[in-house]
């Protein structure tokens, strides 16, 4: 015990952490006195809150502005239950949260398709309609002075007085939203969650469901919401429309911009040190919002990862852990279900052009397509339409006899249809083994995708690079982590776009004679790509586009002799497509 | 006839939505990012308007350049403080950044002049005038006057000066715009300069009829958003059609139940047409960005 106790300290932040948990804790025993005692139940509270928070605006990465919101739903819901006698926390705390959470599913549809600044706005404009019901509807809320005279809190009949009993059951709560965030975003999420941040098309493409993710994130964060805004209620023993107002939702966003988006440990801290802010600084007095203010926009300036996140950087300045040994390597199997991908009169407009123009393609299992054409001739669109990134205006798509073009991309990942990027897509800040583990969308398991993300990363010749954050390495090695993450979810249908560009000549063999591996071993491969030597050496056929139709298909050797490639190739008189060279 | 008054009480207040909606179309299509506090500085050319009438006991249409050009010099200030040290930022930093910005000017002017709500003068008189047998205020016919000549000023700026189109290269694709040899970061902080002047002489303008306070900054960017996503995003004449409809539909449901029913149900209205058409109403494709 003591030896997992050291090892856990000796990790990141936790001893700093540890000591300042432990000196908090002393600090509120030794003075003891009632207003001390509330305002570190208050920090409790807010702690709660941006713990949840941190779900959709740290984990997710949607900046809600419904979180302040939310709190006061859990507030006005825990009141109006604790003015009838009897009632305790044990009614009240539950229906503040799902009340809340209710509330987020019913405006989930509109809002959460929307992106970055407009799901933004959106949200903000949930609370104001909600903050208008409030001083509005005077018969339930009470109107402008709301709700007044809730008696003191119980539990289960057992009267909980102020001071001692609702701090430590507000605390309580905190250590155990602490576990349940560790649990919910710790291990295979962890990976998962930031490469939806960094790049949600990438972690579509890799099988994860985005808008599940996002989804459960706003659904949590409204919930911890309503239980801190309850909590509130039976602290304070009123309620009012300032709850809904914005200096609430401004207080849960600076205490996780200055603690940390995604650090339970940072959301605590902050919390503590934004509700004694107002109390160090007395001659602020009504300004502290002025000051929050202020400290909001320098953190974000200085230091967007927060305290915690300045605190992280600091101890891997100070001391650099060695990169911990790499995870056994576990084989990752190809897929053993191959089927047939049919394509059907495939069109897709953007404004008055046919990028995609009436394509029929087949492509049998096992096969090993090749796709050339000049740019702007529909090549990546194609290969967007097949993995979904795309709807097309006209046409299907049918996978193993199952229509897929109106799949998300996720789901069509999920049926077996990998891709990589013509512009490489990783989250910069993960680790390569991560990038790739965080595609195993299967295992969810963070030791067994890490053992797997092993095993391909070292087929690709690449497993020394593992542990190093994507963002430090060569555009070469990148292409392959982004191929390896592509094998994890064990595809049947690998889409690869312009896969050798900007690679060296040994890279370039290097990759041909994994992509002939794979093949070997079954997989269907679809290859983008310009450079026709490297096609001829992995393509068993080759298919050449201009104008958003084929204009050659046979084996390479016929298809580069073509009139209409040699055409769109060298860019001869009266060709169709103007090719770049 | 009541319609009429209520008609022409609509358009007034929807030109001067439409100069805030202006802004926040210019500052989102030059930095891809919305500045948040774009609705404080509402409010502070409304309280700048309010201070300076306390010194200077002229009609309003004279202290509308002292406005104009002082936010305009704010408009640079908040470009220096939360655009430019985050301008190579996720657009979600900027918003983070302006909602600081934001507080800072709401409370501030909070300790300056107090919560209560407070009136600018008159563009020109006070009173009402007869028109068509409607009984309408002089403010409205000044209002709409005013905020007219201020948007036509914007686009001539835009169309017709060199001025203007580096300021939409810029917008459009500022990587291009800056191999051409244009200087962006300048044509950004312009942009800044440009729509803080429009949200204050917004505040000026609406100051007078509907008072000001300072927590009123929320409304006014959460209006320019519905707006906006009423238009279709990044269309600049769209944007002004949804700010008179925002204006219209607003003063004809105040006028028949009460203003907190018309603002509810407005809000209302925003997540059904998000719900419907995320693209906004009248939008074209734009993708993701709804």
């Amino acid at each position: 015990m003591s030896g997992r106790l050291t090892r856990w300290l000796a990790r990141d932040i936790n001893a700093p952490v540890f000591v300042l948990a432990l000196v908090l804790a002393l600090w509120t025993v030794s003075s003891g006195d009632p207003y001390g005692l509330r305002l570190m139940t208050l920090a409790g509270i807010y702690a709660l809150a941006t713990i949840g928070y941190q779900f959709v605006f740290g984990h997710a990465g949607a900046l809600s502005l419904a979180q302040g919101c939310f709190f006061g739903i859990g507030a006005y819901v825990a009141g109006m239950l604790a003015l009838n006698p009897g009632v305790g926390v044990e009614t009240t705390l539950p229906a503040a949260t799902l009340a809340a959470t209710v509330l987020a599913a019913l405006v989930a549809l509109p809002v959460l398709r929307l992106h970055s600044h407009y799901f933004a706005l959106a949200t903000l404009g949930i609370g104001q309609a909600v903050l208008l019901l409030a001083v509005n509807w005077v018969s339930v809320t009470g109107g402008a002075n709301g709700i007044a005279g809730v008696p003191s809190a119980s539990l289960l009949g057992i009267p909980l007085g102020r001071g001692w009993p609702m701090l430590l059951l507000v605390w309580t709560l905190v250590a155990a939203a602490a576990l349940a965030a560790r649990r919910l975003t710790g291990g295979w999420a962890g990976p998962a969650l930031t490469l939806m941040r960094e790049q949600p098309q990438a972690a579509e493409a890799a099988g994860i469901d985005i808008g599940r993710l996002r989804l459960g994130g706003f659904l949590l964060s409204a919930g911890f919401a309503g239980l801190a805004g309850a909590l509130q209620l039976h602290t304070i023993r009123v309620v009012s429309p300032e709850v809904l107002e914005f200096p609430v939702m401004v207080s849960v966003l600076t205490i996780a911009v200055v603690g940390g988006r995604t650090s339970v440990a940072g959301a605590i801290l902050g919390a503590v040190l934004l509700v004694h802010l107002p109390e160090w600084f007395r001659p602020l007095q009504e300004y502290y919002l002025l000051a929050y203010g202020v400290a909001l926009m320098l953190c974000v300036a200085i230091a967007p990862s927060g305290l915690a996140g300045a605190a992280l950087s600091l101890r891997r300045r100070l001391w650099t852990e060695p990169s911990p040994p790499l995870p056994a390597p576990m084989p990752v199997p190809v897929a053993a279900a191959p089927a047939c991908l049919e394509v059907h009169g495939l069109t897709r407009h953007f404004g008055g052009v046919a990028a995609v123009d009436g394509i029929d393609l087949v492509v049998t299992p096992g096969e090993a397509l090749g796709i050339v054409g000049a740019n702007g001739s529909g090549k990546s669109t194609l290969l967007n339409l097949i993995a979904g990134a795309e709807r097309p205006d006209a046409g299907s798509i049918a996978w193993g006899g199952r229509r897929v073009h109106r799949l998300s991309p996720d789901r069509i990942a999920r049926a077996g249809i990998a891709r990589t990027f013509q512009a490489i897509k990783l989250a910069d800040g993960l680790s390569a083994l991560d990038n790739v583990a965080a595609g195993d969308w299967r295992g969810r398991d963070l030791t067994r995708a890490r053992g797997a993300a092993t095993a391909l990363l070292a087929r690709l010749g690449i497993a020394d690079i593992a542990w190093q954050p994507c963002g430090e390495l060569p555009p070469g090695i990148r292409r392959h982590v982004e191929i390896a993450r592509a094998l994890i979810a064990r595809p049947s249908l690998l889409l690869l776009d312009e896969p050798a560009a900007g690679l060296g000549a040994a890279e370039r063999e290097t990759l041909g004679s994994l992509l002939m591996d794979l093949h070997g071993d079954g997989m269907t491969l679809i290859v983008v790509e310009h450079d026709l030597d490297f096609l001829r050496r992995v393509a068993g056929r080759l298919v050449c586009l201009s104008g958003g139709r084929i204009v050659a298909d046979g084996t390479p050797d016929t298809v580069v002799r073509h009139p209409a490639v040699v055409a769109s190739w060298l860019g001869s008189p009266g060709a169709a497509g103007g090719a770049d060279g | 006839m009541e319609l009429l008054q209520l008609a022409i009480n609509g358009i007034a207040l929807g030109a001067a939505y439409a100069l805030v909606a202006l802004g926040f179309v210019l500052t989102l299509k030059a930095t891809g990012a919305v500045n948040f506090a774009q609705g404080d500085l509402v409010t502070a050319g409304g309280f700048l308007a309010v201070a300076l009438a306390g010194l200077l006991p002229v009609p309003g249409i004279l202290l509308l350049p002292i406005v104009v050009l002082a936010m305009a010099g704010i408009g640079l200030a908040v470009a220096t403080l939360s655009w430019w040290p985050l301008r190579d930022r996720p657009p979600a930093t900027m918003f983070i950044s302006t909602i600081a910005l934001g507080i800072v000017i709401q409370n501030g002017l909070n300790g300056v002049f107090g919560a209560e709500p407070r009136a600018a003068p008159p563009l020109f008189t006070g009173g009402h005038v007869e028109v068509f047998g409607a009984v309408v205020a002089r403010q409205s016919l000044a209002i709409l006057a005013v905020a007219a000549i201020l948007i036509a000023g914007v686009h001539l700026l835009l169309g017709r000066t060199q001025l203007g189109r580096m300021l939409r290269a810029t917008a459009q694709d500022r990587a291009v715009a800056s191999a051409l040899g244009i200087r962006t970061g300048a044509m950004v902080m312009l942009t800044f300069a440009l729509a803080a002047a429009l949200s204050g002489a917004a505040g000026l303008l609406l100051a007078n009829r509907y008072f000001i306070a300072p927590t009123d900054g929320g409304g006014f960017i959460v209006k320019a958003y519905i707006a906006v996503v009423i238009g279709g995003w990044g269309r600049v004449g769209g944007a002004l059609a949804g700010a008179m409809l925002v204006a219209l539909f607003e003063t004809i449901v105040a006028a028949w139940f009460d203003q907190a029913v018309a603002t509810g149900l407005l809000y209302a209205a925003l997540l059904a047409i998000l719900a419907v058409r995320p693209r906004g109403l009248f939008g074209e494709a734009t993708g993701r960005r709804a």
